[in-house]
């Protein structure tokens, strides 16, 4: 209340200046005739009066000015004059102010864009109420690691705790979307009613799920994500009631989500578990059958995240003993939901920042230099303005009022470049793994750019500002030349920020050099398969009339006869799993004559369901044996392809064709037999820096699937073909969405493209202070070199050689350069483990990469003090001599 | 000119204005003569930290201010307590007296 009133105060003060001076003025003067007066009164002259009570009391100018500063307003005040005095010395020097401007400005917008994707994607709080108490739970077995909750064991796990105060069911679903637009693949949660509310989530418009809705019987409804409903429903209120149609079942929206809501998978619709149920009953009944499940619990209020997982795996060993043929080996896993946002890139991301930091750092160190070789120019007006009374506070201040405006101007070029950065970083990530994140100049992240500005004006500001003032006055002012000052010390400072920024920059450079060589190497691994000019695309066969089993059949022989027919294919197939993709299908298999482990630990393969021409389609090699024939029919000998890795684990003797193994547990149905026919190599099915995992092939002839991925190998640019692919689908079925379209190439390259990312930025940043330390090399020499033209004309006119001069100049840049390295070398040793996680086949303290790096950052620099060494060497003596 | 004008002990010139004011109103130069005349000429009142103190106080709305005629019928600026600058020179001089009373015991110990 009192800070207001003194504020209001000033404020007054400031807009009614006038007034305000008029009252001084007048009531100093009252007090200067009342005590004249009183002197008068004595006998003495009004001279002699005024003059006395001036002696007595102190100038009364000065008392006016002490009156005056005595208040923060007039503080303000003078911080405005000096601003405007700053801007006018800035624009007297424009070339100076552009550089360092711009200087900051880059190191200011790479900080601020960085600073918004560790904000949108780390930091930023997620839009659920109270979320640190929310805590995913999965089942986990030893030797597959996590996995799919299943239903029964999720409805026991609700009734048996009392850590969480609620748990909600969710289970990833699918549809096909037809009638609406062109027909098309959509995402969704089948999700316990209480699902939202657990989150603390409202929907934007309808209503939330029912309690009953979890039953089997409950009517088809759905909640509309807000960009889904926005985007089909033209944002339109009277959607609520509409009946859309999913998998041709009619589905009644009863609402829509807020645009902030986010889950960890792509969420177009929310459906009730219990619609859910009505079409997945072997999965409410089997506990041995887990689909795509995850179970959502909020913490009861006493409970903490250590007794709830005590608690959690009480009961999931409990039910691994109840029901063993489901359950054993089976325990639970818990993590904060948190967890499930923070995507592979964190380690990336961090890196980054880090890196920009290092940047805005040789971005100050700079600007440093710049302000301390103006310092030196300015020695003559700053002792004139000490020698006529200004504290040195005052031009302390003048002069960071200076370096704040040259910061200032960065920061506000610096966001437009964030700006701009921002836009390139979020579509190098791409809207997939952001899983929803929002990443954009947000409130925070002006604060955090108006904090670096601050900042960076102390960094770079005060050493200059303190060097430049502490000066001899009457040296400098009797000195004839503009400069030399405390000269030495000047020029030591300005070294170690140079050394500085080459160690810095190092260090950027080492990081970048290592993502460099990894994803080299990385790219050079064999995926296995033969990526080049295959089209992949995704078909889900969701409606009534792919219900019955020789219609899932017919229609992926029709897909296959058009579509080969097509100009431009070389061959087309059609498979589950292809590599590089996100859908795996992973079952437990016995094979004969082994011993037999305990159900968790089964072989676990993943599990391919292809056309003959699958193999040929994507080039994966036949080792022995044959590949599937159309002979491989449904009433002939059940047969299968196992991939190299599987053939050698459990047919080390190579004789795996021939042999027999069959999916799940040992059964003594002999029909279930498949046998081995042949041996195929090995895929990186889950992306380059993935080991080779245990693979089996069946022929979809014997295994019909309804979900298929489309495989296509062209004589021509692969994406070409996607509109006739399309045309001769929707020639057999013109509701069935096609999806996920990608050439194998870009699925290939998806798989490292956090590496690629972070190479490019890491690239560019390190770039960036190269440039920068380069450019700060050449100011310190070619400054000394124009400090010490005379010393260097006294040289040459007593007989010293050019090259003399020259060897003289590059050899102090030399010097310079190989203090840095050797610090950033030891810095870069010290920090590039931080990197750790996204190097392939090369350690964080590669020697070569540390060698390369050095060698072009002595390279750099020599260049950079090659220029500066080269005018020293042409010196003129006679001229160097008069000058002055 | 008198010989030594001793300067007011730092600090405690906000409590000598206040003081003077609580017996009644008063314009600036009617302070400084009456701290100089209570002080029997020991303390000289500078113009300049005169008038900061009065500013400073104003702003701390320990005093206010009217312009008003003087008794020579000149306009000059008045003076005057508020209540929250009486409660804080009841205060001061309480802490005073204490400072001073140990200050002295201190000095004699010696």
């Amino acid at each position: 209340m009192r800070l207001l009133r003194t504020i209001a105060t000033g404020l007054q003060s400031l807009l009614r200046r006038k007034k305000t001076e008029q009252d001084l003025d007048e009531e100093l003067g009252a007090f200067l005739e009342l005590a004249a007066e009183e002197k008068m009164n004595r006998g003495m002259s009004r001279k002699d009066a005024l003059r006395e009570v001036r002696l007595e009391r102190g100038n009364l100018e000065v008392s006016k000015e002490l009156v005056r500063s005595g208040s923060w307003e007039s503080f303000v005040e003078t911080c405005w004059r000096d601003l405007v005095y700053a801007a006018r010395t800035l624009r007297k020097s424009p070339s100076f102010t552009f550089v360092a401007v711009l200087t900051l400005a880059l190191g200011i917008g790479a900080n601020t864009s960085i600073f918004s994707v560790v904000y949108g994607i780390l930091l930023q709080p997620l839009p659920y109420q109270d979320a640190s108490r929310l805590i995913l739970l999965n089942e986990t077995t030893p030797r597959v690691g996590t996995l799919s909750v299943s239903y029964p064991n999720f409805l026991d796990w609700r009734s048996q705790n009392s850590q969480f105060a609620q748990l909600a069911a969710v289970s990833d679903v699918g549809f096909n979307l037809a009638g609406v637009n062109e027909p098309e693949a959509i995402m969704g949660e089948a999700v316990s009613p209480n699902f939202l509310s657990l989150l603390g989530v409202k929907p934007f418009l309808g209503r939330d799920f029912d309690p009953s809705e979890e039953k089997a019987s409950a009517s088809p409804v759905l909640l509309l994500s807000y960009s889904l409903w926005q985007s089909h429903f033209g944002a339109n209120p009277s959607a609520l009631g509409r009946t859309i149609m999913l998998d041709g079942r009619g589905y009644t929206i009863i609402g829509v989500l807020p645009p902030n809501f986010r889950w960890p998978g792509k969420t177009d619709v929310l459906e009730p578990i219990g619609v859910w149920a009505a079409q997945n009953p072997e999965g409410v009944t089997q506990r041995g059958s887990r689909g795509d499940m995850v179970v959502l619990g909020r913490l009861a209020s006493q409970a903490t995240f250590a007794q709830a997982r005590s608690e959690m795996e009480g009961i999931a060993s409990r039910l691994a003993k109840e029901y063993p043929g489901a359950n054993d080996q089976f325990g639970v896993v818990l993590k904060p939901i948190r967890d499930a946002f923070v995507s592979e890139m964190r380690p990336a991301i961090l890196a980054l920042f880090g890196a920009v930091i290092f940047v805005l750092l040789i971005a100050c160190a700079n600007v440093a230099n710049l302000l301390l070789v103006r310092g030196s120019g300015r020695t003559r007006e700053i002792a004139l303005r000490l020698a006529l009374g200004a504290t040195r506070n005052r031009i302390i201040r003048q002069m960071l009022m200076e370096s704040f405006l040259l910061a200032l101007l960065g920061g506000a070029i610096g966001l437009f470049l964030a700006f701009v950065g921002i836009r390139g970083i979020t579509g190098m990530i791409g809207p997939d793994r952001l899983s929803g994140a929002t990443v954009e100049i947000k409130g925070v992240v002006l604060l955090f750019a108006a904090a670096i500005v601050a900042m960076a004006t102390f960094i770079f500001g005060l050493v200059p500002a303190l060097r430049s003032t502490k000066t001899n006055v009457l040296a400098n002012l009797k000195e004839g030349s503009a400069g030399a000052g405390s000269g030495a010390s000047q020029n030591r400072l300005r070294a170690v920020f140079v050394v500085a920024e080459l160690a810095l920059s190092l260090i950027l450079l080492t990081g970048a050099g290592l993502m460099m060589k990894s994803l080299h190497l990385l790219l050079s691994v064999s995926p296995g398969f033969q990526p080049d000019r295959v089209l992949r695309m995704e078909m889900d066969l969701r409606s009534a009339q792919y219900d019955k089993d020789p219609a899932i059949r017919n229609f992926w022989k029709r897909v296959l006869d058009q579509v080969s027919t097509l100009p431009g294919v070389q061959s087309a197939s059609v498979g589950t799993n292809a590599p590089m993709t996100d859908s795996h299908g992973r079952t437990d298999i016995t094979v004969e004559g082994m011993p037999l482990p305990k159900p968790g630990s089964f072989p676990h393969p993943d599990v391919h369901v292809i056309s003959p021409d699958y193999l040929a389609t994507l080039g994966i090699p036949l080792l022995s044996g044959r590949n599937f024939a159309p002979a491989d029919i449904e009433s002939s000998q059940q047969v299968g392809i196992i991939n190299a890795k599987l053939a050698k684990e459990y047919f080390p003797n190579g004789d795996a064709v021939g042999k027999r193994f069959m999916f799940g547990r040992p059964s003594t149905d002999a029909a279930n037999w498949i046998e081995i026919v042949g041996v195929v190599g090995d895929t990186k099915l889950y992306g380059l820096t993935n080991p080779a995992r245990l693979e089996t092939y069946r022929p979809f002839l014997q295994a019909p699937r309804s979900e298929m991925d489309l495989l296509v190998k062209s004589s021509v640019d692969p994406a070409a073909m996607t509109s006739a692919i399309r045309a001769a689908i929707a020639s057999i079925d013109k509701d069935q969405p096609i999806f996920a379209i990608s050439t194998m190439n870009q699925l290939v390259s998806d798989s490292v493209s956090t590496r690629t990312f972070t190479l490019i930025l890491l690239g560019l940043f390190s770039g960036l202070a190269l440039v920068l330390a380069a450019i700060g090399i050449y100011g310190v020499i070619s400054y000394s070199v124009a400090q010490r033209t005379r010393d260097i004309g006294i040289r040459i006119a007593l007989g010293a050689s050019r090259k003399d001069i020259f060897h003289n100049v590059v050899g102090l840049g030399l010097r310079l350069t190989l203090i840095g390295l050797l610090f950033g070398l030891i810095g870069a040793f010290a920090v590039t483990r931080v990197l750790s996680s996204l190097l392939y086949g090369v350690h964080s303290t590669d020697a070569v990469t540390f060698i390369a790096v050095s060698l072009v950052l002595v390279i750099v620099a020599l260049l950079a003090s090659y220029l500066p060494a080269r005018r020293a060497m042409r010196i003129d003596p006679i001229v160097a001599l008069r000058y002055e | 000119m008198p010989e030594k004008s001793g300067d007011v002990v730092q600090g405690t010139l906000d409590m000598l204005i206040l003081k003077t004011l609580a017996l009644e109103s008063m314009h600036g130069y009617g302070i400084a003569v009456r701290i100089e005349q209570m002080s029997k000429g020991v303390f000289k009142v500078n113009a300049g930290s005169l008038f900061v103190a009065l500013q400073r106080l104003q702003r701390a709305e320990l005093i206010k201010s009217e312009w008003k005629e003087s008794e020579n019928k000149r306009r000059a600026k008045y003076y005057a307590l508020t209540a929250l600058g009486r409660k804080r020179l009841d205060t001061e001089a309480r802490d005073w007296g204490r400072q001073v009373a140990a200050i002295a015991r201190i000095l004699e110990a010696s």
